[in-house]
Formats: C-alpha cells, sequence, structure tokens
C-alpha cells in the first residue's frame, strides 16, 4: 500500500496504524537528510573537566570575548544602521491576533490598509499596534493565497505615511536589513539567492487507501500532524473535503493537493457509525520529518515555509512572529517583505515589485468590497 | 548591546553562564558541545563557475605541492605555483582597516563599499563551490543511500578541498556537481580526520583541456575576530531551482584547527569554501553548534602543512568524539575475523552480531582477519549504516551495522 499522502520516496514503514496512545518514537523517522544528520552530528562530549579550579584554556576567553562582540549584527553595526529604518519603521506595525503578537505588518496606502503575513492570522479578534504604542482594531479585509498575503482594514490609521516600494533588486551579498516595529532594525543579513518559485509541501499527514465503497479509509496517521492534531483516527473514512463530496482517495489527495501549509481543511468523516465534521492544519511536509536534532539547529520556523509563487531568500535570523514587516537595502530601499523563517540559513522575503502589483488588486478589493 | 534576539530560545545553552563571567565545568562542557556538531546534508544535487583575476600564491603551498605527486600519477601542475586563482578582488582602499582589523564599518558609505565588496566576491566564489556526492553502495550491489556536502576547487587542474567526513575515505569515485549543473567524477585523496580536511582530485578529460575555475588561496595566519567572510555552499543538498547559497557574516574565534563564524551553516555545507573580503580560500565548512553563530570550519593551512600526505591518499587521525567504533573484540593472532566478544550496547550488539561469528565482508571490503576489520571500521563514518557479512556456524547471514561514536575518544 502506497502512503499517498507523502512524497515519492518515502518509507511506508514509517507508517504505523495508529493506536491513539502510540508515542512518537514508534515511528521511525528516516527522513532522507535527517537521519544521518541526527546520528551523526549529535555530540554528547564526555567531560574530562574536574570540578574545582579549572582556569579558562586561552581559547575559550577568546571564545568568550569575541563570540559575541564580533558578530556582524553587533551593537555598532545596527547603531550604523539605525538611520536607515526610522522612516519605514514608523510604517511598519506589530499584528496581535487573539491578544498575542503574530506578525509585522507594514502600511502601504493613506486609507490605512497594512499588508502583512496571512499564514499566521487566525479568526480571533485582530489589532495593530503602531509605532507610537496605539493598538488599534483591525480587520481581515482581502488575501492573497499564492503568497500568503493579507490586507488588513485599520480604523484610525489614516495620518500614517504608507511604505513606498522600491523596484530595485539587490545583487547577491546585499546587505538587507530587517525593520520593527518603531523604526528599529531587528536582523541584518546578505541576499543570498535570487528570487524564485519556492512550491509548497502541504501535508495533512494521513495515508489513505480506497475501501472499496467508493470513500478515502484513513491507514495512518503521521505524530504531529495537523491529522494527528485534529484527532483523526486509522480507520476514519473521509466523505467531503471543505463541503466537496470526496469519492475515494484520488478525489481527497486531488482537493488536498491545492492547500498550503499554514490552512485549514474542514474534513466531513464517517467514524463507525457517526459522522464527525473536523478542522484540520496542513502543515508543512519538511516540519513533520524534522528530527529533533533537525529542529534544534534550525530553531522556531513559520508555520507556512513553503509555496511562494516568487520570493528571494536571505540569511537573517528572524522568530517567525517578525515576518511581515519590510526588509531594505543598504540604501534604505524597501526591496520586499519578509514572509517566512524557513531554516537556520533560510529567510524568504517577497520581492516589493511583487508585492506592488497584489497591492494594487488587494486594495480594489477591498475597495468593492466596502462599496457593497 | 545587541539589539537583535536571539535566533531561538533553543540556543546556546551556556549563553547566561558566559556573560556572568564565570564559567564553570558544566558551562565549559556545554561549550564544547556547541563546538562540536557535524554538518553533513543526505539529500541533495550542486553547481559551479569561473572567472579570472592574478593572485600571488601561497609560496609554502605551492613548495610542498610541487614536492608531492600522488601514487596514481596525479602530478601537481604549475598551476598551482601561483596562477592566483579566480576569486580574488582586490578591496577599495577605504575599506583596508575594515578588512584588515576585522572591524565595523564607521559610515554607511563604508558600509555600501564593503557591500560592493561583497557582492563582487559572491559573483566569483559560486564558480568554484561544488556539490560533492557519494553514492553508498553494499556488497550485494545494492544503493544503500546517498550524502551529500561540498567542495571548493582549488587548481586549474582540478583539485578539490573538502571536510574528511564528506570525502569519507580514499579512494573512492565521487560525483560532483558544478554551480551550472554539470556533473564531474573525481577520486577521493587523503584526509586528516583529526582537523575534518580532505583533498579530492576531479578525474582527467572531463574539461576538454580547459582550467577549472578555482579559488584563489589565503592563508590562517591573519586572521582575526571580527574579519567579515563570505560562505558559500549548498544547504540541504543541491538545489536545481536555487543553486549556490551565499552567506556573508564575521569570523568570531580563530583557532589553530578551527574558525567560528556567524556564516549560518547546515547540513549540505560541509566541504564548502569559506573567503576572506579579498576572496580568497580561508578555510572549508565542517560542523555547526545549536546556536546559529556556532559555524566551524576547517582553517585551509591544515591542507598546506599536509598536501604530501594528503595527495598521496593517507587518511589519519579522528575528530575529537568521533571515533568510530563497532563494539567486538577479536584476536590478531587468528587467521579469521572471529568475534570473541561483543560489548553490551554496542553497535555490533544492536546489529545482532554474536560471539563466534566470523565477519567475511565489511561493506564492500573482503575481510581476511581482525586487523582489516579494524582497518575497515576506522575507515568508516560514525552513524553510517554499513551490509555486514558473516558466517556463523554453518550459515550465511547478512547484517545490518550503524557505526557508532566511541565516546571515549
Amino acid at each position: 500500500m502506497p502512503p499517498l499522502d507523502a512524497p515519492l520516496g518515502s518509507d511506508p514503514t514509517r507508517w504505523q496504524v495508529r493506536p491513539r496512545s502510540s508515542h512518537r518514537q514508534t515511528f521511525a523517522r528516516r527522513g532522507t537528510a535527517a537521519w544521518l544528520l541526527a546520528v551523526f552530528l549529535v555530540m554528547l562530549l564526555p567531560s574530562p573537566v574536574p570540578a574545582q579550579d579549572l582556569g579558562k584554556p586561552y581559547w575559550l576567553e577568546q571564545a568568550i570575548g569575541t563570540r559575541f562582540t564580533s558578530r556582524r549584527d553587533n551593537g555598532p553595526m545596527m547603531q550604523l544602521l539605525q538611520p536607515l529604518v526610522r522612516d519605514a519603521g514608523e510604517a511598519t506595525v506589530q499584528v496581535v491576533c487573539g491578544g498575542k503578537p503574530v506578525s509585522l505588518g507594514m502600511v502601504v496606502s493613506p486609507e490605512g490598509f497594512v499588508l502583512t503575513k496571512r499564514s499566521e492570522l487566525t479568526e480571533e479578534p485582530l489589532r495593530v499596534r503602531l509605532a507610537d504604542q496605539r493598538l488599534l482594531t483591525a480587520r481581515l479585509v482581502a488575501t492573497r493565497r499564492t503568497s500568503d498575503l493579507a490586507l488588513l482594514a485599520v480604523e484610525g490609521l489614516q495620518q500614517i505615511e504608507p511604505l513606498q516600494f522600491s523596484e530595485t533588486s539587490p545583487a547577491v551579498a546585499s546587505f538587507l536589513v530587517s525593520v520593527g516595529r518603531g523604526g528599529r532594525p531587528i536582523g541584518l543579513g546578505v541576499m543570498g539567492v535570487l528570487p524564485r518559485e519556492v512550491k509548497h509541501v502541504g501535508r495533512l499527514g494521513v495515508v489513505l487507501r480506497d475501501d472499496g465503497q467508493g470513500r478515502a479509509r484513513v491507514e495512518g496517521v503521521w505524530p504531529e500532524s495537523g491529522a494527528d492534531e485534529a484527532g483523526m483516527l486509522a480507520g476514519d473514512r473521509i466523505i467531503a473535503v471543505d463541503d466537496q463530496p470526496t469519492a475515494g482517495r484520488e478525489a481527497v489527495i486531488a482537493i488536498l493537493r491545492d492547500r498550503y501549509p499554514g490552512e485549514r481543511v474542514r474534513l466531513t468523516i464517517a467514524r463507525e457509525e457517526e459522522s464527525l465534521q473536523i478542522k484540520a492544519l496542513i502543515r508543512d511536509f519538511s516540519l513533520l520529518q524534522e528530527s529533533e536534532n533537525d529542529a534544534r539547529v534550525n530553531g522556531a520556523r513559520s508555520k507556512r515555509l513553503s509555496g511562494f509563487e516568487q520570493v528571494f531568500q536571505h540569511d537573517t535570523p528572524l522568530e517567525p512572529d517578525q515576518c511581515g514587516g519590510p526588509i531594505l537595502d543598504s540604501q534604505g530601499r524597501v526591496v520586499g517583505m519578509n514572509i517566512a523563517r524557513a531554516g537556520r540559513v533560510i529567510t524568504y522575503a517577497i520581492p516589493a515589485s511583487l508585492l506592488d502589483q497584489h497591492l494594487a488588486s488587494l486594495l480594489q478589493e477591498a475597495q468593492s468590497r466596502s462599496d457593497e | 548591546m545587541h539589539t537583535m534576539r536571539p535566533a531561538s530560545s533553543l540556543r546556546l545553552g551556556g549563553e547566561s553562564n558566559q556573560k556572568g563571567g564565570s564559567v564553570g565545568p558544566r558551562a565549559l562542557a556545554r561549550l564544547r558541545g556547541l563546538l562540536e556538531r557535524s554538518v553533513r546534508g543526505a539529500a541533495g544535487g550542486l553547481v559551479l563557475l569561473g572567472l579570472a583575476l592574478w593572485l600571488p600564491a601561497s609560496v609554502g603551498l605551492a613548495q610542498q605541492r610541487e614536492a608531492a605527486a600522488s601514487p596514481n600519477g596525479i602530478a601537481l601542475t604549475s598551476a598551482m605555483k601561483g596562477d592566483g586563482g579566480s576569486t580574488f578582488v582586490p578591496p577599495a582602499e577605504v575599506l583596508t582597516k575594515v578588512l584588515e582589523e576585522g572591524k565595523v564599518p564607521t559610515t554607511l558609505d563604508q558600509l555600501r563599499q564593503l557591500e560592493a565588496q561583497q557582492q563582487a566576491v559572491a559573483r566569483r566564489a559560486e564558480a568554484c563551490t561544488v556539490n560533492v556526492q557519494i553514492l553508498g553502495r553494499g556488497p550485494d550491489g545494492v544503493h544503500v543511500g546517498s550524502t551529500q556536502g561540498c567542495g571548493a576547487i582549488i587548481t586549474a587542474d582540478g583539485f578539490v578541498l573538502t571536510a574528511a567526513h564528506v570525502a569519507e575515505r580514499p579512494g573512492l569515485s565521487i560525483r560532483l556537481t558544478l554551480h551550472d549543473g554539470r556533473i564531474v567524477t573525481a577520486t577521493t585523496l587523503g584526509m586528516n580526520r583529526a582537523v575534518d580536511a580532505a583533498l579530492v582530485k576531479i578525474d582527467e578529460g572531463q574539461n576538454d583541456g580547459e582550467p577549472w575555475p578555482h579559488a584563489s588561496l589565503g592563508s590562517s595566519e591573519s586572521l582575526t575576530p571580527g574579519m567579515w567572510c563570505i560562505a558559500t555552499g549548498h544547504p540541504g543538498g543541491f538545489d536545481p531551482s536555487r543553486g549556490v547559497v551565499t552567506r556573508v557574516g564575521r569570523i568570531l574565534v580563530v583557532r589553530d584547527d578551527l574558525l567560528v563564524t556567524d556564516c549560518a551553516l547546515i547540513g549540505g555545507d560541509s566541504g564548502g569554501p569559506l573567503f576572506d573580503m579579498w576572496g580568497r580560500l580561508i578555510a572549508i565548512h565542517s560542523r555547526i553548534g545549536n546556536d546559529i553563530s556556532d559555524n566551524l570550519h576547517v582553517p585551509v593551512h591544515h591542507y598546506d602543512q599536509s598536501w604530501g600526505k594528503l595527495a598521496a591518499g593517507k587518511a589519519w587521525g579522528y575528530l575529537p568524539g568521533f571515533r568510530p567504533i563497532l563494539g567486538v573484540q577479536g584476536t590478531t593472532a587468528s587467521d579469521q575475523a572471529e568475534i570473541e566478544a561483543v560489548r553490551a550496547g554496542s553497535p555490533a550488539e544492536k546489529a545482532g552480531i554474536q560471539r563466534g561469528d566470523v565477519i567475511q565482508q565489511f561493506g564492500e571490503t573482503v575481510i581476511s582477519d581482525f586487523e582489516s576489520l579494524k582497518q575497515a571500521v576506522a575507515q568508516t563514518m560514525p552513524g553510517k549504516r554499513i551490509v555486514i557479512r558473516i558466517t556463523r556456524g554453518d550459515e550465511s547471514k547478512r547484517l545490518v551495522v550503524q557505526i557508532g561514536r566511541d565516546p571515549r575518544s
């Protein structure tokens, strides 16, 4: 039985028909990149060091002295960059969803619209915090799934000067400065890879098989997947996805294939004699496959870290809730929006030229809605 | 003061201790742990390009190379004596202090000059960055897995520097993917596992007699913390839709056997080049710690010092904590590799090896006695899965063992 909701070449033995109580360690995680790293790289140096006075070896002393002060994003460097980001910072807001900061946002029109990252927003109430500390109510008015963008309408935002996008496309190794609310540089990095499409690898996290009666039967559930969290069980039969009736696994897969990581699907499920409605999160497959060691070296990552029609890649370390804000070149021009923290060496940003295109149509959409 | 947040709350467990100024043994042990985590990808592919500028090469390196010739007749060519490679870019004079002393630019104008220098070096660096792939084969010809790393071409005739844990062992036939997606074959030569340095040679006759684009060579001598540097590689393995990934950072720690930088690396980058801001190769990526600024590189002088042995295909040493171990005892007095004891909890025990088993084959190596088994294990990277053929009584068996690390090493 092939794993239907898994990538080509994945090993069916990784899947296990799951009693609800099974632990994650019963699943051999042999993601291609994962096992070698995990086994080979984790280091358990015995501590040959006696408990008392050991003195400091020269190299350690040196490490302590320079490890922090010599970083490329040290204090003097960030101070130098401060004037570059001042203006952009005035138009950078923090997006608060259900009381928690989830992303940054950019003021993009004099009418008080804010552009931000879609996938970190839930259905809970939205607010934005401005550079001057004011906290204003916001609502979601339009989205672009292909680039994970959301447009928010914010009450009382009118007096803020919107950001101007630049058509400049920085060369590889150009400095890039990420901006926080109120004009703080929150990160320094360089252009690592020029703009390209990054295809998505979203998975619900189930293995499916036709049950012979025209329905998709769940054979196994991937641990910590959206299906797992939503409580799906082996033996469940999927009747419909987002209210579209599904006749068999091909039909389910065809719908799921179109869903991006970070999106939720509504599943209608037959379990024994019952019929259930559940909502499950589509998760990025690389997160599902990640070993503990990978997780440690990668740090916190965005929910949606793949599936972007065009992004450039840079090496600025950001927290997931620091995405959605502007990224500037060394002249202080807005060249893009950080859209995902995707790994230790990867942050993706949408080029300003693409933001411009989307913004025009998003604003139009918002306008026509408010006319209704 | 840092205005940035740390990249992750998981990072750098010893940080608070260090900031407090007192370093206890636990902090020390932890810091050591942070400093020693190996980087290697096990999925993927790569790219390469070439440019030409003139730079006087390190004399010491050239002389040693001239003296060296590998046993299979690879003569070291004049190209290594000083054609200078294709990555050197003379920096603007205003940058002298910033670059030589490892300083932060003092004006935005200087920052932009530094940026222009970075861009120029990055353009050239791509061409000599290659992806390295070892294709593993079991004794029955079955593909048992592949790993990926990177390498840096350093001569016109195709010598490539990489990490020992990428090259694995001497004499392997490997696959290099150049920056443009072209695939060439190469052979692993010698390696100094004690510092994670290895040498590879691109097989002859694959470039129509044209020189390979190659890195200008730097030295480890004048390196100081704070110096700006550029890392290239194929994080996560070769991705044809992406190509080489460039990172810029600064040197944080200089030791004889390693450099630490904040050029963020991850599996797949190992073996790739680290350049100084003049575009000279100064080190090879080796391993990482959890913290985003724990990225370790092998200084280039280790290749220089051992060039003769490396070119001659010698392999020696092991990285502290990374000595490969199987966990069996036998006697070298016997004319076969008979197992006399299996250590509890060892890789051998987990694989099902028992007392009295006779090892016939270890991976691709035919085992004749216990000494040859020891040699075969010593040539294997910890973590590697190896197919072993044994005889137990009248029975022949096939077992798969995952080589471990000797915690005492």
